[in-house]
């Protein structure tokens, strides 16, 4: 999913970037309200942690049928955890640090943080909400209710990144748009069960074992 | 000046979640666990343009760290980067929260 350099054009490369960094400012200004509001000599280490978590993740690749491999994105997964617009902070900061390792490009990564962070991470968050809302009308105990809903909402997101990624291809050139969008998408297909499971995993051990971790279940309106 | 001191725990942490998670995965490589295949990207690039396009694609490090040879010490500097660039990052979030 980690757009290399030298892929994009460069008008949809500037264009993403400032989408990304005005999302990014709302981003900083929404964390530090929470800041004002909550305990945060515990916010900030926790999001530092968070962030380096995610990005070690990321290193793990599992196989994937085809020969291809999968790894997780942590968009959605950051999201429920702290919410959308903290998560397009946290991808932001790790494709920052992955781009020194040479997954993604350096210049790619306005792009890399809008379809992470921004589609995987936000839209994520908010498709997770609207499970929620279904799900909010069964007697399923709320742990359940989130894993299931963190579990589609972050396949949903995989895919949905996938097809804007295919559409960002198609746009530079690289690979024509009716190669890249399906291929990116069919790839994502399978690749996504592995997000699913990881993130529905992560968010049903910390609700067992420290369920205040969990700073959204207003907003997602858990019940 | 800020209190490093009072964010050591936290900075140590980051420091060795990330240690342990990269030998974790270096022994996952070991043992075949884990995937040295394309992701999904990749794959989607080398079939529609082949592996040498896909390696051939200019980048903005080369100028910079082009004298790098050897895997070993890149990873060695990209590992001191990050850290440095982490600590940038804690540093800049407690100077601006103490202001």
């Amino acid at each position: 999913m980690h757009i290399p350099d030298g892929l994009l054009d460069p008008v949809t490369t500037v264009v993403l970037w400032i989408v990304t960094i005005v999302v990014l400012v709302f981003g900083f200004k929404k964390i530090r309200n929470s800041f004002e509001d909550e305990d945060s000599e515990k916010l900030i280490p926790y999001i530092g942690v968070l962030a380096a978590t995610i990005f070690a993740f990321q290193f793990v690749n599992y196989p994937v049928p085809g020969g291809t491999s999968g790894h997780l994105v942590g968009g959605t997964l950051v999201g429920v955890i702290l919410g959308p617009w903290a998560a397009v902070v946290v991808i932001f900061m790790i494709l920052i640090v992955q781009s020194l390792f040479g997954d993604g490009g350096i210049t790619a990564i306005g792009a890399n943080t809008f379809n992470m962070g921004i589609i995987g991470g936000m839209v994520g968050f908010y498709i997770v909400k609207l499970i929620m809302m279904g799900l909010n009308k069964t007697n399923m105990e709320k742990e359940k209710k989130v894993t299931i809903a963190t579990a589609i909402g972050s396949y949903i997101a995989i895919v949905l990144a996938a097809l804007i990624a295919g559409i960002e291809i198609g746009i530079g050139g690289a690979i024509p748009m009716s190669i890249a969008i399906p291929a990116m998408v069919f790839w994502h297909l399978i690749i996504g069960i592995g997000e699913a499971i990881i993130s529905a995993f992560i968010v049903y051990f910390i609700y067992k074992t420290k369920p205040e971790l969990i700073t959204t279940e207003e907003i997602l309106g858990v019940s | 000046m800020v209190e490093f001191e009072k964010y050591k725990w936290p900075i140590l942490t980051v420091v060795i979640i990330i240690v342990v998670l990269m030998v974790m995965i270096a022994v996952g490589f070991a043992i075949g666990i884990l995937s040295e295949d394309p992701d999904g990207l990749e794959r989607v690039l080398i079939n529609a343009r082949g592996e040498e396009w896909l390696e051939s694609l200019p980048s903005p490090w080369e100028p910079i760290l082009g004298w790098i040879e050897s895997d070993y010490v890149a990873g060695i500097v990209g590992v001191f980067l990050s850290i440095i660039l982490m600590c940038v990052v804690f540093y800049a979030i407690i100077y601006l929260k103490k202001k």
